[in-house]
């Protein structure tokens, strides 16, 4: 029994890092700003907490802060010059923020390492940190949905017009939004890095920024179960299919192609919807 | 007593002059009609006074505060609130969350406890419900509460934005074509509600083409044709003016 639990370990660890980062995707799409930069605040966030344990031998919860912090600066920075862009616009400008940082990242191969990647980092956090820091992270996420800034995000990402006439700062908003998504990136990518004894640049590029926007689109984008349920389910799925071996990913696809046709608010928004529907259905209706 | 002034109001898109010289004042408590035939310049004004469209030329004041220039989110602040000629609510979200946001003028808790979803934070959504919930009342839409807003008949969809309007407490409130497709029972309850506010001492800038209604709510009206005001003053008298029927009905009329 405890080899069939520890067997899943590893599996329960991507989850707990990958909720994070879907969180962090899932705070700015929520703002209604159609980034896609989280993957870059990952890589940020995971170097330089890396470099800050292998150069200069920094404690864990320091270098980690220290990742946080960055990617969160990171993102207030960048989301100076994106409360220009709109939509697609700013989705093709932060693709370019991430293949940017990928190339600083290979060229400056003293510092990081290069295209070999940054080793050697000691291993300080488990599963236990891990669930911490993503329970925490979905309780941040939760309290926001909850309060005032829920309630303006959702204003914002719905009709900026009307934000507007109701008093509601978009470009303040927003730039809050890119200011956790950051520190949640960098949070999650310090975490990796002292979690998984190396990183490397590609692990924070387009497939990473495909991986996580997939968790959003799966789960949902409107409740905060919705990014937990995606990425449950893109995580484990394929682990069911392994037998199909080379094929796992095009479950993947399929899966997420069905989603997207039929299910188009996300898995776990549609049910809580039809949840809801169903509760006032049951007390009668109003007519209207 | 504050005043709503619009002084040489003047908006030009390139070469083409959609309001040219518009002065127009709206005091508290009383309701001011702002009449045109279609494509008069009616919306470009109110896009102008609440900051969605940058102003070319004169000024915009509330009592000495000058907001020409003001982003659309401060000029809320100043105590301005509108709806749109073409409803525009969050379909999704239900009509208690919908008239939550107009308060969002009024939410004191600091950004910290909502980031972290401290008590003060979760005791102002709390009160803020309650404060919805009255003017749901109000506006006899409580049984629709949970709804989503979407979903919701055309004229309660009106109602609605007008309550999310009044949340923002507002001492003026700009009123674009609220009549539109409605019959004659539906127009004559928000006539009252219209009154409510001027009673309750907001100013309304009532935005209309229908010139019945206007008649028989406002105490001053003021005509715009073609970007530039032709006539000013009671309903009756500007009715009879022959710019007006000119400009409704074509120069024969006149």
């Amino acid at each position: 029994m405890s080899n069939f639990i520890a067997g899943y370990i590893p599996l329960f660890d991507l989850y707990c890092l990958h909720v994070g980062l879907a969180l962090s995707q899932f705070i700015v799409l929520r703002a209604g700003v159609f980034s896609l930069a989280t993957a870059a605040f990952a890589g940020i966030g995971a170097y330089t907490a890396g470099i800050m344990a292998v150069n200069f031998g920094m404690h864990p919860a320091l270098g980690v802060l220290c990742g946080t912090l960055t990617g969160m600066g990171v993102a207030i920075v960048l989301s100076i010059p994106l409360a220009r862009l709109r939509g697609v616009y700013q989705a093709i400008a932060t693709v370019a923020f991430i293949q940017i940082c990928l190339s600083l990242n290979i060229y400056s191969e003293g510092l990081t390492g290069g295209a070999m990647g940054l080793n050697n980092i000691p291993k300080t956090v488990g599963t236990g940190t891990l669930f911490v820091f993503a329970a925490l992270a979905s309780y941040l996420i939760w309290a926001i949905e909850k309060g005032r800034l829920g309630r303006a995000f959702n204003t914002i990402r719905q009709d900026e017009a009307v934000a507007a006439s109701l008093g509601i700062s978009i470009r303040r908003h927003q730039m809050l939004a890119f200011a956790i998504s950051g520190a949640l990136a960098g949070l999650f990518g310090g975490l990796e890095a002292y979690h998984s004894y190396a990183i490397d640049p590609r692990q924070f590029g387009f497939h990473l920024l495909i991986t996580v926007l997939s968790y959003v689109i799966f789960g949902g984008r409107n409740s905060v179960i919705g990014p937990l349920v995606g990425v449950a389910f893109l995580i484990i799925l394929p682990e069911l299919a392994r037998p199909l071996a080379e094929n796992r990913m095009v479950i993947y696809g399929i899966m997420l192609i069905l989603v997207i046709n039929y299910m188009p608010k996300g898995v776990a928004d549609t049910a809580i919807d039809a949840i809801k529907a169903r509760r006032l259905k049951a007390r009668g209706g109003a007519d209207i | 007593m504050t005043t709503l002034k619009l002084t040489n109001l003047s908006k030009r898109f390139g070469g083409v002059v959609a309001s040219e010289d518009v002065n127009i004042k709206v005091p508290t408590g009383e309701i001011i009609g702002l009449i045109g035939p279609n494509g008069a310049g009616k919306t470009t004004i109110v896009n102008m006074i609440t900051g969605m469209l940058p102003v070319s030329g004169g000024t915009i004041h509330v009592g000495d505060i000058d907001i020409t220039h003001a982003a659309a989110h401060e000029i809320c602040r100043a105590g301005l609130a509108r709806t749109f000629q073409n409803i525009r609510l969050l379909n999704d979200a239900s009509v208690l969350d919908n008239v939550l946001i107009g308060l969002h003028r009024h939410e004191k808790s600091s950004t910290l406890s909502a980031l972290l979803g401290l008590p003060t934070s979760g005791r102002e959504t709390r009160a803020l419900k309650v404060r919805a919930m009255a003017l749901l009342a109000a506006f006899d839409l409580t049984k629709f509460a949970e709804y989503p807003a979407g979903g919701l008949s055309y004229g309660h969809q009106r109602k609605v934005e007008m309550a999310r309007a009044v949340a923002t407490d507002p001492d003026f409130i700009l009123l674009d074509e609220p009549i539109a497709g409605m019959n004659d029972v539906e127009s004559d309850a928000l006539a009252e509600i219209f009154r409510d506010f001027a009673r309750n001492g907001k100013g309304v800038l009532l935005i209309e083409h229908n010139v019945r209604f206007v008649a028989k709510l406002c105490s001053y009206v003021y005509v715009l044709d073609g970007g530039k005001l032709i006539s000013e003053g009671t309903p009756e008298n500007v009715l009879k003016d022959p710019a007006v029927i000119t400009a409704y009905l074509g120069a024969e009329y006149a």
